[in-house]
């Protein structure tokens, strides 16, 4: 039976997740939280890696096709016990696929018939892939506006819309679980949302100071400026 | 048969005492966790975080109190009121204790991250505590029915 009480002083030890958004400076460090999350449990350890390794892009090599990472999600949730981490983990999984879906249609392409995502919208999706929300507005309220600016070359809106949805679904599974195993999964899926919100912000800085640099150096000389390649 | 009944009797005159002590060691214990986990993070107010730590400690008193006026010679006749009154009473503050743990283990994350909110973050452990008072009190004035 989980402990309720299992991570009462390391939840303790962390600073809020609201605290992660509204921060100028990042209040705790990847290194910080490394260390406080070594108080965990062998097993729930383990468990947090797979749930990490399986939705951390940066996990992922350049060249995985879409069935190895469909079978890496799908041997991450055989690995992960915890119910609310299951819902977590298919939620994050049934929003990468409908956001596959739509880059694929976008690109001009057929509904797929091989693997292209997982979870219980990977048939549906196929099935009204000529309406333009396939028929997801219900569950998924956030698609048209996803589709929007997909379709409006707006990956940085993208990127903060999905990142802000995904929050959001943490969020609502974070007020069941306080101290125990799923809350510091929780925080730690949430931390990582920051973070990718942090260098997204950071991306969209040096494009804009690349434009304002090139601005005020217009006619003075022909200077490329590197480093905002986003 | 009368051997059973005056253990059961003797056995719900320490069970307050007893599940009082486990309530506040497991309470104290809950809430100590959350405040060492925050003195780790906050710069200050490290006396705040110890002194809610310590709410649930009230348990065992509550507990020692009841006992204290249960304890009687122990007959055939009185042995059951000893033992409904001791054993559910103590029951109702273990729960206490170890909920008003918790409670105070929120408080401290919250009050650590918004330290305004101290004396407003208290309000569920105190409700909790007026539970154990009702607990003890009319654990008393039942008990004074008792031969």
């Amino acid at each position: 039976m989980p402990d309720p009480d299992a991570y009462i002083a390391l939840i303790s030890s962390l600073p809020g997740s609201e605290r992660l958004f509204v921060a100028k400076q990042p209040p705790l460090s990847r290194l910080r939280l490394d260390r406080r999350l070594s108080a965990l449990k062998p097993e729930d350890a383990r468990v947090l890696k797979v749930l990490e390794r399986a939705l951390n892009w940066s996990d992922y090599d350049m060249d995985v096709t879409d069935a190895q990472a469909i079978e890496r999600c799908k041997e991450a949730l055989r690995d992960i016990p915890q119910p609310t981490l299951r819902k977590v983990f298919i939620e994050r999984m049934d929003l990468r696929t409908a956001i596959a879906a739509l880059r694929l249609r976008k690109q001009g392409g057929n509904p797929p018939t091989g693997a292209y995502g997982t979870g219980r919208w990977s048939r549906h999706i196929p099935a009204n892939w000529s309406d333009p929300t396939f028929k997801l507005d219900g569950p998924m309220p956030w698609i048209k506006e996803a589709k929007q600016l997909l379709d409006g070359e707006d990956p940085l809106g993208l990127e903060r819309l999905l990142l802000s949805v995904s929050q959001k679904q943490l969020k609502r599974h974070a007020a069941r679980h306080y101290f125990d195993f799923e809350a510091v999964a929780i925080y730690v899926l949430t931390w990582n949302i920051f973070d990718r919100w942090a260098q997204s912000n950071a991306q969209d800085a040096a494009k804009r100071f690349e434009h304002l640099a090139q601005q005020a150096m217009a006619g003075v000389a022909e200077i490329g400026f590197d480093g905002a390649s986003a | 048969m009368n051997e059973l009944v005056l253990t059961l009797g003797w056995l719900g005159i320490y069970a307050p005492m007893a599940l009082g002590a486990a309530a506040s060691a497991i309470g104290c214990s809950i809430a100590g966790m959350a405040s060492i986990g925050a003195m780790t993070e906050t710069d200050g107010g490290y006396g705040r975080f110890v002194g809610v730590s310590a709410f649930p400690s009230t348990m065992v008193i509550y507990g020692i109190v009841i006992m204290f006026t249960l304890n009687r010679d122990v007959t055939p006749e009185n042995a059951g009121g000893l033992f409904g009154i001791g054993i559910l009473s103590g029951i109702a503050l273990m729960y206490c204790g170890i909920w008003q743990g918790r409670a105070c283990a929120a408080a401290i994350n919250a009050t650590k991250e918004k330290p305004e909110i101290f004396g407003l973050s208290l309000a569920p452990a105190a409700i909790i505590e007026g539970f154990g008072v009702f607990a003890f009190v009319f654990a008393l004035v039942i008990s004074a029915g008792i031969s």
